[in-house]
């Protein structure tokens, strides 16, 4: 993987990372730090964007380091929740970087490509990672995104539901493309969020 | 081992010309050179010109070098060697170009006139070692392993091009077996230039007749986008395993690479190590320098605002300095990456003079289409911090309404030539040489310009005038500075302080001093004594208008 000296070291330095305080604010207004990994070419970019900005652009532009954005939804609850979302390069150089980016973060969105399985196995590893160095009480999910593509799906859904499970995730497969269940990706985290005291209402 | 290049030489007979330089500001008629070229009275002797090169186009039915006359009067009656008697016609390459580079320029170089803009990318994907159209490319760049493994090409798919990386490799270990390193080799037109880098064979391939020192320095360059990318550290992967491939590494960064070799053909950056500002008026760079040495000083190593590949402002922290190429290389990067104008981002880059080693973490984000911030810092957590640097950056900018600025400079573009001033216009014996050239252009058929601060390491050039408006001919042009600057440092034989060179297709000048190196086009007819005047007073006129097109004082790159 990479340039070995290049990592940085995940054990110096704080444990905040890119951390502006993960899950913040009062019970009313939470704030989130979320990642997404995935291998590259995925969609993560897409998924972020059709969620931020509702758009969707089919020209592949391949992301540097790490992209900043951020979002802020409301609950029926009358919660409001805000993502700041790290959407990280798939590219096999900054896999090194990862630790950078999803330390301290509270929700991890791992995504793949339905149509490929290779990505599903990229999916695989970033779950391990992030179980091996990400928070404990990590929130993740596994989204399989590129849904619209379903003729050339070769990731089946049970096989996909059955690793979620197994690995303590919530499921939702998505399309950037015909933004197909991304908002309601988002809404699904923010319902699992731990709240940071007993929601009113 | 160098194999030789006895072909690209033509000896060319050498006139000597004294051009007058004074070390100050032309202030009086005494200082411009008389008719006769001779040096005025009462300037520095030592800065008189020592050699200078005249070639006069005799016969413009005959061809190649052939065409070309001279007299020579050197002060040591050496005859220096023109590096590259071509260049400046090939024409050729322009024609066969075509397919490949030639809708570019109105992206970069306000050209305008010709075309859709230039879009990075790899082209011609499919082709291989094999393809006929493949072997034609007149300018081929080749990243590899020393284990022969591809790493790029400019074009084709480099795992098609094992077979080919492999000869390559086997060409450069051939050598080095015997204790030697190959440099070039010549082979009919083709000159195949190699670099060694460690373990990263650089090689480029090309029948542009482009000088060996130019195809050299742009392979530094793109070995340095390498490490801008991945720092010198990927060479212990090659230590841990020889047969490593690096082509996963740089996954995506095509463009990256394409937009650097483009820069080669318009970018003057690429061959003078020198960058350049967006003009804007002294009191508005002052603010923004005031705001970024703010920002430095909280922990910030370089802040840099730029407007496309030119400077608006950079301040470093104390004692650090950024040298021009990593410049260049950094705004390449950052303006290929189409992702970094989506958001902001947070990424590790490395610059090569100032670190190779290491990774430094650059925060960037567009202000506007073209405007940009970047921010580099060694500590891979600052990202809020720097966000909040930029908040404050970017609410000063909309106080003070530079964006606004920064726009109309945009529009404005660099100097015309036509708008040098007249006023140091002088009556007497000199009078009848203004008459002489009129039409297009500025004086004297002035038709563009180069002037390089050597103490400042800025260049400044001026827009193109309208004889030389389509790329084709603006790359052409950049070839011949490019030239003239290899001829000008030339080690064996240079350097020099003056050289006047004249063509079918332009007169140039070119005029090296301590402080500051000039190059200049005319129109082929211009007069030689008129042109020498006219460079006076651009420089003159340069010197008064520094404050508004330089980047002074506080400047990193004095240290």
């Amino acid at each position: 993987m990479g340039c070995a000296s290049s990592v940085p070291d995940r054990n110096a330095g704080s444990l905040t990372g890119l951390n502006d305080g993960s899950t913040a604010s009062d019970s009313k207004n939470l704030k989130v730090k979320l990642v997404l990994l995935g291998d590259s070419g995925v969609g993560k970019s897409c998924i972020v964007l059709r969620f931020v900005r509702g758009q969707f652009d089919p020209t592949s532009k391949v992301t540097v380091g790490a992209s900043f954005l951020s979002q802020t939804i409301a609950l029926p609850d009358s919660t409001t929740v805000k993502f700041e979302i790290w959407d990280t390069a798939g590219q096999e150089r900054y896999a090194a970087l990862a630790p950078l980016y999803y330390r301290g973060a509270a929700v991890a969105v791992v995504a793949y490509d339905i149509t490929s399985s290779e990505s599903f196995s990229k999916a695989k590893y970033w779950v391990k990672e992030l179980q091996k160095h990400g928070s404990p009480d990590i929130v993740m999910a596994l989204v399989g995104n590129k849904a619209d593509l379903h003729e050339n799906r070769v990731v089946s859904v049970e096989d996909a539901v059955e690793y979620a499970e197994k690995n303590g995730m919530f499921f939702i497969e998505t399309s950037a493309k015909t933004a197909d269940n991304i908002n309601q990706l988002f809404e699904e985290i923010a319902k699992r969020l731990p709240r940071p005291s007993v929601v009113s209402v | 081992m160098n194999i030789d290049r006895a072909s690209a030489v033509d000896d060319l007979p050498i006139s000597p010309l004294t051009l007058e330089e004074s070390s100050n500001d032309i202030t009086s008629p005494s200082t411009v050179p008389s008719s006769n070229g001779s040096v005025p009275s009462g300037s520095h002797a030592e800065d008189v010109v020592e050699n200078v090169k005249e070639d006069v186009v005799k016969d413009l039915s005959s061809v190649g070098g052939d065409d070309v006359l001279g007299e020579n009067l050197e002060r040591d009656g050496e005859v220096p060697v023109s590096p590259s008697s071509s260049g400046c016609d090939d024409a050729r390459d322009e024609i066969e170009d075509v397919d490949t580079d030639s809708n570019h320029g109105a992206m970069t170089v306000n050209s305008a006139a010709d075309g859709a803009p230039w879009v990075p990318g790899k082209r011609y994907h499919d082709e291989d070692d094999s393809s006929i159209s493949w072997r034609k490319r007149r300018k081929h760049f080749f990243v590899l392993s020393n284990s022969g493994k591809p790493i790029y090409s400019r074009y084709g798919d480099e795992h098609k091009l094992a077979g080919f990386s492999a000869t390559l490799q086997a060409i450069i270990s051939f050598v080095e077996n015997g204790g030697d390193h190959v440099k070039f080799v010549r082979a009919g037109k083709h000159q195949v230039v190699f670099l060694v880098k460690g373990p990263i064979y650089l090689v480029c391939i090309s029948c542009t007749e482009d000088p060996y020192e130019s195809l050299k320095g742009q392979l530094e360059l793109i070995y340095g986008q390498v490490l801008l990318i991945l720092t010198k550290s990927v060479n212990k992967c090659f230590e841990k395993n020889s047969k490593f491939d690096m082509t996963p590494l740089l996954g995506g960064t095509e463009d990256i690479f394409s937009s650097l070799i483009h820069a080669f053909g318009w970018n003057p950056a690429t061959f003078l190590h020198a960058y350049t500002c967006l003009p804007l008026t002294y009191s508005s760079r002052q603010a923004v320098c005031s705001i970024l040495q703010d920002v430095a000083d909280s922990g910030v190593l370089f802040s840099i605002l730029m407007c496309k590949h030119k400077v608006i402002s950079l301040e470093g922290a104390q004692k650090t300095s950024l040298h021009p190429d990593d410049m260049l290389l950094l705004s390449n990067f950052v303006l290929a990456s189409e992702s970094f104008r989506t958001s902001e981002s947070f990424s590790p880059i490395c610059l090569p003079r100032y670190n190779p080693m290491g990774f430094l973490y650059a925060y960037v984000h567009f202000i506007d289409i073209d405007t940009y911030l970047v921010l580099l810092t060694t500590n891979s957590d600052a990202f809020y911090h720097l966000k909040d640097c930029r908040k404050r950056i970017e609410s000063v900018l909309v106080k003070l309404n530079v964006l606004g600025e920064i726009q109309k400079s945009k529009l404005d573009g660099n100097l015309h030539v036509e708008n040098l001033p007249n006023e140091f216009l002088l009556s007497g014996p000199l009078q009848k040489n203004s008459e002489v050239i009129t039409g297009v252009g500025g004086p004297s058929g002035l038709w563009h310009f180069i002037y390089r601060s050597v103490y400042l390491d800025q260049y400044v050039s001026s827009e193109f005038s309208s004889p030389l408006k389509n790329s084709k001919q603006q790359k052409r042009l950049y070839r011949c500075y490019q030239n003239l600057y290899i001829s000008m440092h030339d080690r064996e034989t240079g350097p020099y302080r003056t050289q006047f060179k004249r063509d079918e297709n332009y007169a140039l000048l070119c005029w090296i001093t301590q402080d500051f190196e000039l190059y200049a086009a005319f129109d082929p007819l211009a007069d030689k004594v008129s042109a020498i005047k006219t460079c006076n007073k651009v420089c003159h006129w340069i010197r008064n208008m520094e404050k508004e097109i330089f980047l002074l004082g506080a400047n990193p790159f004095s240290w």
